[in-house]
């Protein structure tokens, strides 16, 4: 006769278990964040403004904001200012690593100060940098005219071109520290041999990097942009605060201009189109996330 | 003197770059009024005062925002901690079905930001009579913290040796002690790392403390700052500047010790 | 109107300054008793207003809310959120149908869900019959052309008015202030030559750049809209305005197209410019911060262009109470409390004048006239037009406010070069989208 397994041993089974495991999880995302989510997704689809659930249009509102030249340029300088600070986090950050991961004087304390952009409430050191990049009391002028390198104050948020890299700059001011410390990790992790091994070989130290570090940095590079790709192109805070989306609406993105039409506007079925509006690319970057996690 | 000067130097530039702002706000916090509204040299105080930090703390509730942010920030790093533990465990050591389509969801979590996503989440606090609950945030912040932490914690945990749940498993060992005996005391590396990452951007969140509390009481320190500090054109420059200060070094208290830990986590959740 | 037991009150107390005995000791149940709005029993109720510009404001109001509380034993609970986050608190409690029971908001805010609000008309017409009738902004900004009632309670704007330094302006050649825009591009063009360039905001500032823009705009005879909402920028008369705004761009300091609405302000205050436009808050700051300097700063209505007539463009206030409430009368004897005198004569004379009430009784306070720098903002509100002017107001005219329309088109002229009719066409363009989708 075949005893049948008790409860314990079948709650312990790893599909039964599974299940039970993640059964927070699931509380959480489907209560908290998949509904919500489905929600704003809805709202999309309809021309539902404050307080009036509206009625269901299809893809009517994304045909409008396609259409919108300022959704257009929101749109274009959404994925430029991501594209740039990513890139810049990411050559900064790995350059950045690569010295921390040696053994120096104040190593340590070196690796903690570092963090400080990261750690520092966005609303607050967005007010911070609102000051540094004004255009009559910058600090950063004022060193720059000491150092003789200019002559009269820099009007950073003032001209469309000058107010986006200056968010662009900011931002990578801010995430450097998160590239910075993953870098860190991912050098930590590869063995010493395969460097010794490359010296023997004849390998100078941009081969060495060529050949050996970046492409074992590539799971963790892999990782970090995606990730950080997808809170930049949803940047909200910084660019509020700093440019509020101007000077004429030359530092829009998806975010600010999404606000801007559902909550000032109450628009909040066009609103919602714009947030959602770049989901495709977010898919994309979730694809290349997963595919690096998969076990192999 | 060729390795001090490929070390020194760039590392002195990056601290320029990095640290510059705070250096200002430091040395903003402890200028008077007056002296702000001279806008003079911004890096010299010509008269040193403690009164924008006890001003501070003597006229706003800076101590209440500060031990609410406290509270929100640690239990919704625990919260989210354990729930992301358990979850990447059942998803990569137990691998049952579905936990591939389960990986591949996460990342959709992200894909309507805040800015709009308060909308019809406010309809659910409500409902839920979570309304200006402060301890309501603790699980809100779980639904942006969980995600990545789970997708941390998988790649850490995938990387731990079989071998190690086979012994234990032929001792007799059930999964679950498995889970917390044998598994979790090397996965601290990788906790910590994931408790740090948490317990900054609750630190940090603004938008949610903003529309989901409304007493006084209720308030984070981004919230209470700017919502006090900030009245009209007027900005109180200074205060502003001593609070963003302070509400930093938490964070730095508590990064310096675990730095290590940090990197050694991430370490681990790459190896390949 | 006048009020001879109020002003004898106010005139004997100091210059109306630290009056708190006095007011105390008028007998506040008088007023309650002949007050139409009942408090429902039990009631309790919640404000969320915008942070106080000044501290005096925020205090006596908190006085005036706790008298409130003991004469009709109705508590109140204040939140107090930065001037910008009230309006997403606001919507989100209009969508989810929960929140406080009155928010104190701005311009066309009410007018983005008018249908979630109470009806006004009875405290309107009741308050107006007290204090000598309303500005014609309180109609604009709370009076709901769509769904035909008043959504909203008219509280005030906090004003407009050019504030400038008079050794400079001597120096320029002028002992007062020109009346009209040409004397006033003058005068910013003897400054800019002495080394005291103006500066008005261009960037996207909420308060400033549309003050200054809006009024500009208005006195060529320039406007957003006609009466059926059809778009009428582009026009000879807006092409003047920008080419104005393009010459006076020429007298100011660098970086207004960066500037926030803090950023005239500091300038202001470090000397850096001579002229700018403000609300009280700019001049009232240099009393603690430079008392010495103090009586150089002035301040000056805004002069009128070629329409001859002014075109003042201010914030407005007003109060506004949900259907959700469970106490609308208490809510409405609420306000009724706080904007009738003596309270509302208090309020107003300690914050020296910030909030211009919307009543036209208010303006006899001794306050107005007990500066000369002060009187200008009293007169804010009988020279001002509305946003959305001459359309109707509503949801279209709150979106191209909150989407700095006009600012850009202005921004566009004197920062980007562009010409004026493409600048004009663009925002034509802009306005259509908006006007079509209200």
């Amino acid at each position: 006769m075949i005893r049948r397994p008790s409860l314990a041993v079948r709650l312990d089974s790893p599909r039964v278990l599974g299940y039970l495991l993640i059964v927070p999880a699931a509380i959480i995302l489907l209560g908290l964040l998949a509904y919500p989510l489905l929600l704003g997704i809805w709202l999309s689809l309809t021309s539902a403004t404050i307080g009036n659930p509206g009625q269901f249009v299809g893809l009517q509102n994304y045909a409008t904001i396609f259409a919108d030249p300022i959704f257009r340029g929101a749109a274009w300088y959404s994925v430029f200012y991501t594209i740039c600070a990513e890139g810049g986090k990411l050559v900064l950050g790995l350059s950045l690593a690569l010295l921390l991961n040696q053994r120096f004087r104040g190593y340590r304390i070196s690796r903690a100060l570092m963090l400080l952009p990261w750690v520092a409430p966005t609303v607050l050191s967005a007010l911070a940098w609102l000051w540094l990049l004004d255009p009559q009391f910058s600090a950063v002028s004022w060193l720059l005219i000491r150092l003789h390198l200019i002559h009269s104050n820099i009007d950073f948020l003032g001209h469309p071109w000058s107010a986006r890299m200056s968010l662009i700059v900011v931002n990578i001011w801010r995430g450097l520290p998160y590239f910075a410390i993953g870098y860190l990790a991912g050098l930590q992790s590869i063995s010493k041999d395969l460097y010794e091994a490359a010296a023997i070989d004849g390998a100078d130290g941009w081969q060495a990097f060529r050949r050996i570090t970046w492409p074992l940095l590539m799971p963790i590079t892999t990782i970090l942009v995606a990730f950080s790709s997808i809170f930049t192109l949803t940047d909200f805070q910084l660019i509020w605060t700093i440019t509020h989306g101007g000077p004429t609406d030359a530092t829009q993105v998806f975010t600010t201009l999404a606000y801007q039409r559902a909550i000032s506007g109450g628009q909040l079925g066009e609103g919602a189109a714009i947030a959602v509006s770049p989901i495709v690319i977010m898919i994309v970057l979730a694809f290349f996330v997963v595919r690096s996690v998969r076990e192999k | 003197m060729n390795r001090k000067l490929r070390i020194y130097v760039p590392l002195a530039l990056y601290g320029i770059f990095l640290m510059l702002p705070f250096v200002w706000m430091l040395i903003t916090a402890f200028k008077s009024d007056q002296e702000l509204s001279q806008g003079l040299n911004p890096f010299w105080i010509s008269h040193f005062t403690f009164s924008q930090f006890s001003d501070l703390l003597t006229q706003t509730a800076y101590a209440q925002w500060f031990a609410n942010t406290l509270f929100v920030s640690i239990s919704a790093t625990v919260l989210s901690v354990f729930v992301s533990y358990i979850t990447a465990y059942a998803i990569i050591r137990l691998r049952f079905p579905g936990s591939e389509v389960v990986s591949t969801a996460i990342f959709l979590a992200y894909i309507v930001p805040p800015a709009i996503l308060f909308i019809p989440l406010a309809s659910v606090i409500i409902q839920l009579h979570w309304f200006d609950k402060l301890w309501a945030l603790v699980p809100i912040y779980a639904t942006f913290l969980v995600p990545f932490c789970t997708w941390l914690l998988i790649g850490f945990l995938k990387n731990i040796p079989r071998e190690l749940e086979e012994a234990a498993r032929v001792d007799g060992a059930s999964n679950l002690a498995i889970l917390w005996r044998i598994i979790f005391p090397i996965a601290v590396p990788g906790l910590i790392s994931a408790a740090i990452f948490s317990f900054t951007l609750s630190w940090n969140e603004y938008l949610y403390a903003l529309v989901f509390m409304s007493s006084s009481v209720n308030k984070t320190v981004s919230v209470g700052m700017t919502s006090e500090l900030i009245r009209g054109d007027t900005f109180q420059w200074g205060q502003l500047m001593a609070g963003a200060l302070i509400g930093v070094l938490p964070a730095i208290l508590v990064y310096f010790f675990f730095v290590e830990y940090y990197v050694a986590g991430l370490a681990g959740s790459v190896k390949e | 109107m006048k009020h001879p037991d109020r002003r004898d009150f106010l005139l004997s107390s100091a210059a109306g300054l630290g009056a708190a005995t006095l007011a105390g000791s008028l007998p506040v149940a008088a007023f309650a008793a002949d007050s139409p709005f009942k408090p429902e029993k039990g009631a309790s109720l919640q404000l969320l207003r915008w942070t106080a510009f000044v501290k005096s404001d925020e205090t006596i109001w908190d006085e005036n809310t706790k008298k409130f509380t003991a004469a009709t034993g109705v508590p109140v609970t204040i939140q107090n959120l930065t001037w910008n986050d009230v309006t997403p608190k606001a919507a989100l409690a209009a969508q989810v149908g929960s929140g406080p029971d009155i928010v104190m908001g701005w311009n066309d805010d009410p007018f983005v869900y008018p249908d979630k609000l109470i009806d006004m008309t009875d405290l309107v017409d009741f308050m107006g019959k007290a204090h000598g009738g309303w500005y014609d902004n309180a109609r604009s900004y709370c009076y709901d052309q769509d769904v035909k009632r008043w959504v909203s309670f008219p509280i005030g704007c906090t004003g407009n008015a050019v504030n400038y330094r008079k050794g400079w302006a001597k120096e320029a050649g002028f002992t007062e202030f020109p009346k009209d825009l040409d004397g006033m591009l003058k005068l910013a063009r003897g400054l800019k030559k002495n080394g005291h360039p103006t500066g008005f905001a261009l960037g996207h500032a909420v308060g400033d750049a549309n003050s200054w823009t809006h009024w500009i705009l208005w006195g060529f005879g320039g406007k957003q809209a006609n009466p059926d909402n059809s778009i009428a920028i582009n026009s000879t008369e807006t092409n003047n305005a920008l080419d104005y705004a393009r010459q006076l761009y020429e007298t100011m300091i660098d970086g207004v197209a960066g500037w926030d609405d803090s950023s005239n302000n500091k300038a202001f205050a470090a000397g850096l410019i001579g002229m700018t436009m403000n609300g009280i808050s700019i001049w009232y700051a240099e009393k603690t911060a430079d008392p010495a300097l103090f009586p150089d700063f002035a301040n000056a209505t805004p002069p009128y262009g070629p329409v001859k007539t002014h075109t003042i463009s201010n914030n407005f206030t007003s109060a506004y109470v949900f259907k959700y409430s469970k106490y609308p009368n208490a809510a409405k004897e609420y306000l009724r409390f706080m904007l009738d005198s003596p309270q509302a004569d208090r309020w107003v004379t300690e914050m020296l004048g910030y909030v211009t009430p919307a009543l036209k009784g208010y303006s006899d306070l001794p306050i107005w006239t007990s500066n000369p720098n002060i009187t200008p903002y009293r007169d804010a509100l009988a020279g001002a037009r509305y946003d959305g002017f001459n359309g109707k107001p509503g949801k279209a005219a709150a979106q191209a406010l909150d989407e700095f329309v006009l600012v850009d088109m202005f921004a566009d002229v004197c920062v980007n070069k562009m010409a004026a009719k493409d600048a004009m066409r663009k925002a034509e363009a802009k306005l259509a989208a908006i006007y079509k989708r209200a």
